[in-house]
This record gives structure tokens, sequence and C-alpha cells, in this order.
């Protein structure tokens, strides 16, 4: 009988998990307004490069920028952001996390928007330490920002 | 009677099998519902896959179809001969090309396989508006462009080909679109034995493409811009470290260290972080100086702004001095936004009554208590340079009289505005209104063409030009 209630504990919290996993998340605070270029990018870097120095979190911005005026990536910020397999942080997800229009990462997407690249025209980056691609190691280093390599 | 006893027993013997097995039924009933539960969740995914899948579909057999257009239309524009069906074809290339790029991006191949077919497109789309405008000028194509075109035809061509292939691979159901996002290099050898043709492939074809040189903001020149507005010599690191001193006061600065050498080669700088003196916290300002004449480049300083005690105009002229007191003279403010408390200013160079929409320096004031909390000067060392403009061939009132449209038409002098392919225009400004707004009008000073018309934007946060 112990065995039985035992064994019916581990499958109750084993479905609980799982239901936990697999249900639907609603997404929190969808507001109704028009979600503005600054909004999008802001959250890209939010996603991307929070916690990074306030000149990393610009640069990610810088980079997004660079890419729509690149002729090898989509030529609007949407574009840019939603290209399949191009940002982690829009492939799991992140993206979506509602941010305070009073955080660093709006002022580092507007000053990205004002003109501010210390990049200089980079197209990629990538963290040294979790980067799995060989790929972007075939990429020349213009510069190191807080945990990120910037390439063009 | 004997019957309902029997019945009766019969129940009592169920009742307490059921009884003596409760926890094995419980079991029994969470299986049975997680089968549901599992089932539901897989009839979703599916359908999801689904859905997705078609969004791929669509936008596979969009290029598909915008790539042949272009491919016939590119063939079509070299056998125009009147300006006006050239000019129309050529458009059409545009737009075809356009959404085919379009669609392209939406393809969830791995990331950067199919980025030189993306740089292929754009760049038909750009060169072919290039042309169209120069053909509306009355400028025929040239030998050489006509040579262009039938090059890019035979690459337009190669890509049609490569796609059908695709598609039929598709149609056949050869490919799986959830398996084309895991093709990588290592792995081709595998995927190609049933795919003659891949993704991977299908962009190599334009790995050796030629460079395309043309008046649009993707031709090749505009990558390979130097700085025309650096000038001194190579600094140090120390020296460096001086220019930060005279420039935001070394009384404000309680140390400076070298975070690393960005050498972009547009503008080699040195990159610091520069701790500011008597601040709690919020401290840090990030700048890079340029290598050659350790000229700041760019700095910024985050950190909260409080209830705006100061307006735009006192900001603009704190900005203004700002430049002034740091050598930085003859700058005008053109536009401005604000957003969080901060005035970003943009200030342009003027001389000899021409304003220079190229030599842009853009300063940040913070509205709480007049700081410069920001500074960005690439354009400005990007392109200030001595230049020989030479007067304006055609006059004033010659210009003026080629703006025919809006109310109130008055000149506002002359300006050197920049193009999107890195050259730069003299014009006569121009400011008119239509449906009560304000727009600028600019006339080429030599050619008296309209090169531009830009709407005037005021808003709560600024005014801006789109």
């Amino acid at each position: 009988m112990k065995r039985w209630t035992r064994n019916f504990f581990i499958l109750a919290s084993l479905l609980i998990i799982v239901s936990v996993i697999f249900v639907p998340q609603k997404t929190m605070g969808q507001n109704t307004s028009r979600v503005s270029d600054v909004q999008l990018l802001a959250r890209a870097i939010n996603g991307e490069a929070r916690g990074e120095p306030y000149e990393g979190q610009v640069a990610v911005g810088a980079v997004i920028l660079n890419r729509v005026n690149s002729p090898n990536f989509p030529d609007t910020i949407a574009g840019v952001i939603y290209q399949p397999g191009a940002f982690t942080a829009v492939s799991d997800g992140q993206i979506n996390v509602p941010i305070d229009p009073n955080s660093t990462v709006v002022k580092a997407a507007q000053d990205a928007l004002n003109g501010w690249d210390p990049t200089y025209g980079c197209l990629y980056y990538w963290n040294p330490e979790t980067a799995t691609s060989k790929w972007i190691w075939s990429r020349e280093i213009v510069v190191k920002i807080g945990k990120h390599n910037f390439g063009k | 009677m004997e019957n309902d006893n029997r019945l009766r027993h019969h129940m009592k013997t169920f009742y307490r099998i059921l009884a003596r097995n409760r926890a094995k039924n419980f079991v029994i009933a969470i299986l049975l519902l997680t089968t549901i539960f599992g089932a539901y969740q897989y009839d979703r995914a599916r359908r999801l896959q689904n859905h997705l899948n078609n969004t791929y579909n669509r936008a596979f057999h969009e290029l598909v179809d915008y790539v042949n257009n272009v491919e016939i239309k590119l063939l079509k524009t070299l056998m125009t001969s009147s300006p006006e069906l050239t000019v129309a074809t050529l458009r059409d290339v545009c737009q075809d090309a356009y959404n085919a790029a379009n669609n392209l991006s939406r393809l969830p191949v791995s990331f950067g396989t199919l980025s030189n077919t993306e740089k292929f497109l754009s760049q038909v789309s750009d060169l072919s508006q290039s042309v169209a405008k120069q053909t509306a000028r009355g400028v025929p194509m040239t030998d050489e462009q006509y040579n262009t075109f039938l090059s890019l035809h035979s690459y337009a061509l190669e890509l049609e080909k490569s796609l059908n292939d695709l598609k039929n691979d598709l149609n056949n159901g050869n490919f799986k679109w959830e398996n084309v996002a895991r093709e990588k290099e290592e792995d081709l050898g595998e995927a190609s034995e049933h795919m003659p043709v891949t993704f991977s492939s299908l962009d190599e074809n334009f790995s050796e493409m030629p460079t395309l040189i043309y008046d649009g903001p993707f031709s090749e020149h505009m990558l390979n811009r130097k700085a025309l507005g650096l000038t001194g010599k190579e600094v140090t690191e120390n020296q460096a470290i001086e220019s930060i001193g005279r420039f935001l006061g070394k009384k404000n600065i309680n140390n400076v260290t070298k975070v690393a050498d960005n050498n972009n080669g547009v503008i080699d700088t040195y990159n610091f972080r520069i701790e500011l003196a008597n601040r709690k916290d919020h401290s840090v300002v990030e700048a890079d100086v340029s290598k050659k004449g350790g000229h700041i480049i760019w700095y910024l300083y985050n950190r909260p702004v409080s209830e705006a005690k100061i307006g735009i105009d006192e900001a603009k002229n704190i900005g203004k001095k700002f430049l002034e007191d740091r050598g930085i003279a003859n700058m005008k403010d053109t536009y401005y936004l604000e957003s969080n408390g901060v005035a970003t200013i943009n200030y342009a160079y003027t001389k000899d009554g021409i304003t220079y929409y190229t030599d842009l320096i853009k300063v940040k004031v913070a509205l709480d208590n007049g700081e410069v909390v920001g500074y960005e000067a690439k354009g400005y060392y990007m392109n200030h340079t001595e230049r020989n403009l030479g007067a304006p061939k055609i006059s004033l009132e010659e210009a003026r009289a080629k703006v025919i449209r809006g109310e109130d038409v008055k000149e506002s002098g002359l300006a050197l505005i920049p193009t999107n392919y890195g050259t730069e225009i003299l014009c006569y400004e121009f400011i008119g209104k239509l449906q009560d707004k304000d727009f600028l009008i600019y006339i080429n000073a030599d050619t008296g063409a309209e090169e531009e018309v830009l709407l005037i934007i005021n808003s709560e946060e600024g005014i801006l030009t789109m």
C-alpha cells in the first residue's frame, strides 16, 4: 500500500511538471498600442545584451541597424530581428518579455537609432564563451565590448 | 429475491475489490489522463507545424515567382528603346527583386546560408532603381551598364534554375523545412544524396559576383569609405587620455582605463572607460578616441535623469557652447529629439551661408541640469574637409521658379546635402507648406534638378525630417 502511495505521488508530480512545461504560458501585459521601432529594438537588446555595459547594449542595437543598411540582410528592423535563426533571444521568445519604458535598454535603443555606433558598421557579434557556430569564428574581430566580440 | 441477494453480494465483492485497489486505480486514471493530455498536445504541435510549413512554403513559392519575373524583366529592359518603357520595366525589376529578397529572408535556412543571394537581389533592386532615375533624367543606359545588366541576367537565370530544382524537390517531398534549418556545411554530404541542389550550393553561385559600383546605397564603394575629417598625427594611449582630460575637464575625472583597441578600418580608436569624480553611483562614461589626431569620436554617459528644469532653447545653447569651448566652431543646430528627459540635438557645420548637412555632430543634453551626457561626431570626422564648391551655376530666382508646388515657399539659403550613396550635392533649400505641414525642398544649385523633398515632423518628441 505504501509503495503505491509513493508511486502515486511521483506520477502526480510528474504530471504537474509536464503541464507546467507544455501548457502555453500567457504573455503578460500585451498592450494595444503600436510597438514602435524603439520598443522592438529595445526588446531585442534586452534579450541579447541585458547585463552588458551600456556601450555593449548600444552596440547590439547598432549591429541590428547596420544589418538594415546592408545588402546582405533584410531592410527593415523587424525583418532583421525576426530573420530565422538570427538571434537566440527571438528563437527562445525572450524578445516578448515586456520592458519598462524607462529602462536602460530603451535609452540604448534610442542612442543607436540616433546614430551612436561603437562598432563602426559591424554586422555580427558573438559571445566567445557560448558561440557554437564554427562559421562565426571565421569573422575577423573588430572590437570586444563586454562579453561580446563584434565583427564585420 | 435470491437473484437480488446474489446481485447485492456481487456488488459488495466488486466494491471491496475496488476499495482494496484504490491506489492502483488512481494510477490507472492518471495514466489515462496523461495519455489524453499527450494526444491533445501532439495534435496542437502538429497543427502549429503545419501552419509554419505553410508560411515557409508561401515564402518559397513567392520567391521562385519573383525571381522568374526578375530574370525575364532584366532581359526585357535591354530590349526596350523608349525611355518611358525602360523606366517602367526597370521599376518592375526593382520591385520584384525587392520582394524576392524579402521572401528569401523568411526561409528557415541556417543563419547566413543565403547571404550572397540576398545581396545579389538587393543590388539588382538598388541598381535598377538608380538606372531608372538616370533614364528618367534623360540619360540613356551606358554600354557598361548594358553589360552589367547582361551579366546580372545570367546570374538570375542560374538562380532561377536552382530554385526550380529545389521547388521540384519540395513538391516531391524530398526535403522538409524542419530539416533545412539544420543543413550545415559539415553534413552537406548526407543532404546532397537526395538533393542535387541545396541552399548552400545555390548561394555559392554568388560568391564570385563582380563588384557593382553605381549611385545607390548598396553599391560596393559605400563599404570602403575613408574618414576625410581626421586631422593630425597618430597619438599614443596616454595622449588619447590627455584628450579626454581636455574634453571632459580633468577635475571631473577620477580615472581612465583603456578597455580595447577598435581597429575597424573606418576610424581606428582607443575605447575608454572613464570614472567621473564626485558621483555616488552612475559614474561611468564610455568613450572612443581616434588613434589619428586623438579626437573624441563619441562618448556616452548613461545616468538617471530627473524632472526637466530647462527648455529646448537653453539646451541648444548649452550644446553650441560645449562645441565652441572644444574648438568646434560654426555649428548650427538643425533638428532634435527628446526622450527620457534628454534632448539629442543635431548640429551642422555652416560657412559662407552654406549649411553642411554632411558634417554633423550630435550632442545629448540632460534637461534636469543641462549637463552634456553624450556626444557623437562620426559624421563630422567622416566628411568635414576643405571643399571647392565654386559659385552656383543657377541663380536663386531660377531655382525658386523650379518649385511650383506648395504654399508660402520661402528660400532658406544654400545647403550641401549628402546622397545615400556617399556623394554631396550643393542645393538651394526652400521651405514650403502643404496641408499645414512644412516641407524642405532641395534644388540642385548647378543643374536645377529637384534632388530631395523632406517632410518636417514637428512633434512633442522633437523636430525630425523624413
